[in-house]
């Protein structure tokens, strides 16, 4: 295990970030730390580099302990939200900065700097200012940059999160194949449970401070441990005594299948390829399915129609508890 | 914007420039005028005289001193105030602010109490080690260090805050250690706001008159500088001297202005 953190604790004055958190991040792969706003995530990690130190608890890097290591000692690489570039330094010397103050040989540092931004896809930018590159390649650079002092872990504290919704998928997909090629292990901070799922090979969900679930994102997906979890990987509602995503619910014209209810479509939106409908059933509840649109269109869906509605088989379930207060998101 | 009424923007443009040419323009204008009454006349005057001279020179030296010293002082104070938090912090953030209230005239007799060497807080000990600072240069770059003290911190502190501490914590994770990140991150991107402090302190130095004419003793040849050497002039009835120094100072602070100004559109665009 790359990244042991043991029973971290962090108070900023009245409010708990992290409450005993103890997990395991493996070596060599790409991790995400999901949750909400003010979850502690962030916290976390910075933890991890040093930035922030923890009140009580343990940060084991490789085997080494780094709990109480300065964090220009810690030999990690930090990707920050909002580039954090060397303003007056070019493209090449925001890269270079790492491997001069370690007093690398020149034509070392040439070498590496030119490698790393064919890496990221900078070359033909090397000797312009960061203020001349769009937020997407500010990011890269910040990457290279990262990278270039060979960093034992990389830790991305919401990288794509000051981006557009077109050059961040981009960007992400660009980050996993990026991995694939510099398997450096990775911890990536995230809001966006897309990013955490398209991106990660391991999942960790944080909120208010404490761990929920740590698992692939397939496991966090169909199985959910709690609730908190279910609700922030995606949407969810509940049919009859049971919470299950729009999209594992079957809707037949006819009673065909055990255990389904009749409902009424009370309203019906379509957005791309997916048709987003609420149904109204018998003893009240409102119940939002989500289907394709071949499939609504095959059987003749609009609003006022009387349907049957079925958890598929296999589908990811909760018993629905009580209504709780769910944490703003 | 609002927009107004073209009589009305007239009227405002009059009113400011009426008002900053009989304020400043006009007595600048005079002042000139007198010190070039006979040609280079009474330049040659007063600047035959060698009291004159070195009264130039110790005002140079003694600004040369106070920005150097209030250069690394503000940028550490400016440093201070915004990127640690520490109690009494307001109280210092406002005590850095107590030379643009104080009267500089005060300012010379609190250094006069503390300092002096008969009957000072700290004055006696220092000159039984030979260290003489009062009516000496020691407590003259003292008074101009502390009138100038906001000039450079109150440039510095809202640059910092805007830059905020992002480049330097990546600084720190790349594995440069406190000073490098000063001298390759922060001075560069404070670079100049802090080169406006320095032109602004000195500008303020060259000038100084009230606290340092307690302190200095104003003695002729020693310690009088050139403020000074202007009033001393001008009691004298040598007013052609008194206009010609004062010119040479109102020079050098508007070369101060010049470059201040010539820096300004730099510092926004980059």
């Amino acid at each position: 295990m790359s990244i042991d953190i043991a029973h971290v604790n962090k108070k900023f004055g009245d409010f708990v970030a992290l409450d005993d958190v103890t997990v395991s991040l493996p070596t060599g792969q790409l991790t995400a730390l999901l949750g909400p706003s003010g979850g502690g995530k962030s916290t976390l990690l910075r933890i991890i580099a040093g930035l922030e130190r923890a009140d009580t608890g343990t940060i084991t890097i490789e085997g080494v302990d780094a709990t109480r290591t300065a964090p220009q000692k810690r030999n990690v690489g930090f990707v920050f939200q909002h580039y954090a570039v060397f303003k007056h330094m070019t493209v090449a010397k925001n890269v270079a900065f790492g491997l001069e103050i370690r007093n690398k040989p020149k034509a070392e540092i040439a070498d590496r700097v030119d490698e790393l931004l064919k890496l990221v896809h900078l070359s033909q930018f090397a000797h312009r200012l960061p203020s001349q590159l769009s937020g997407g390649q500010r990011q890269r650079m910040a990457l290279a940059r990262a990278l270039a002092i060979q960093p034992k872990v990389l830790l991305l504290d919401e990288p794509f999160g000051a981006l557009d919704a077109k050059v961040r998928k981009e960007l992400r997909e660009w980050l996993r194949r990026l991995h694939d090629e510099v398997p450096v292990t990775t911890v990536f901070v995230t809001h966006d449970q897309e990013e955490a799922l398209e991106v990660a090979d391991e999942i960790v969900v944080i909120n208010e401070g404490r761990i929920e679930q740590v698992g692939s994102p397939d496991q966090l997906y169909d199985e959910p441990a709690n609730d908190f979890v279910m609700d922030f990987l995606g949407e969810v509602t509940q049919l009859g005594s049971v919470r299950l995503r729009p999209h594992d619910i079957e809707i037949a014209l006819t009673p065909d299948l055990a255990g389904s209810a009749a409902a009424d479509i009370l309203r019906l939106t379509r957005v791309g390829f997916e048709v987003r409908l609420v149904a109204g059933t018998e003893d009240g509840q409102e119940v939002s399915v989500v289907t394709t649109r071949t499939h609504a269109r095959a059987l003749g869906l609009e609003e006022g129609m009387r349907v049957w509605i079925t958890p598929t088989s296999g589908a990811a379930t909760v018993p629905a508890m009580k209504p709780r207060l769910s944490p703003a998101s | 914007m609002v927009k107004l009424p073209a009589p009305a923007k007239w009227a405002l443009r009059i009113i400011v420039v009426g008002y900053v040419f009989l304020l400043v323009g006009w007595p600048m204008i005079t002042l000139v005028q007198n010190a070039f009454s006979d040609g280079l006349g009474n330049f040659q005057a007063a600047f035959s005289d060698p009291d004159v001279v070195h009264a130039m020179i110790v005002t140079i030296e003694i600004s040369l001193w106070a920005v150097a010293i209030n250069t690394v002082f503000g940028v550490g104070m400016a440093l201070l105030l915004v990127r640690y938090e520490f109690p009494g912090k307001r109280a210092l953030s406002a005590l850095i602010d107590l030379p643009m209230a104080v009267s500089p005239v005060v300012i010379g007799l609190a250094l006069l109490l503390v300092y002096n060497g008969r009957t000072g807080w700290f004055g006696p000990t220092l000159e039984a080690h030979g260290f003489q600072v009062i009516f000496n240069s020691p407590g003259m770059i003292m008074a101009t260090c502390f009138v100038s003290l906001p000039l450079v911190v109150r440039e510095v502190v809202p640059v910092l805050t805007e830059i905020g501490d992002d480049q330097e914590q990546a600084a720190t994770s790349l594995g440069a250690n406190a000073f490098q990140t000063l001298r390759r991150i922060t001075l560069p991107a404070i670079k100049w706001a802090v080169v406006y402090g320095v032109v602004l302190t000195l500008a303020r130095s060259l000038g100084e008159f009230g606290a340092v004419k307690i302190v200095s003793g104003n003695l002729i040849g020693q310690t009088q500088t050139a403020s000074q050497a202007v009033e001393q002039e001008y009691n004298n009835f040598s007013q052609g001297e008194a206009y010609a120094i004062s010119f040479v100072l109102v020079l050098l602070a508007v070369l101060c202005i010049v470059v201040v100004s010539l820096l300004r559109p730099k510092e926004s665009s980059s």
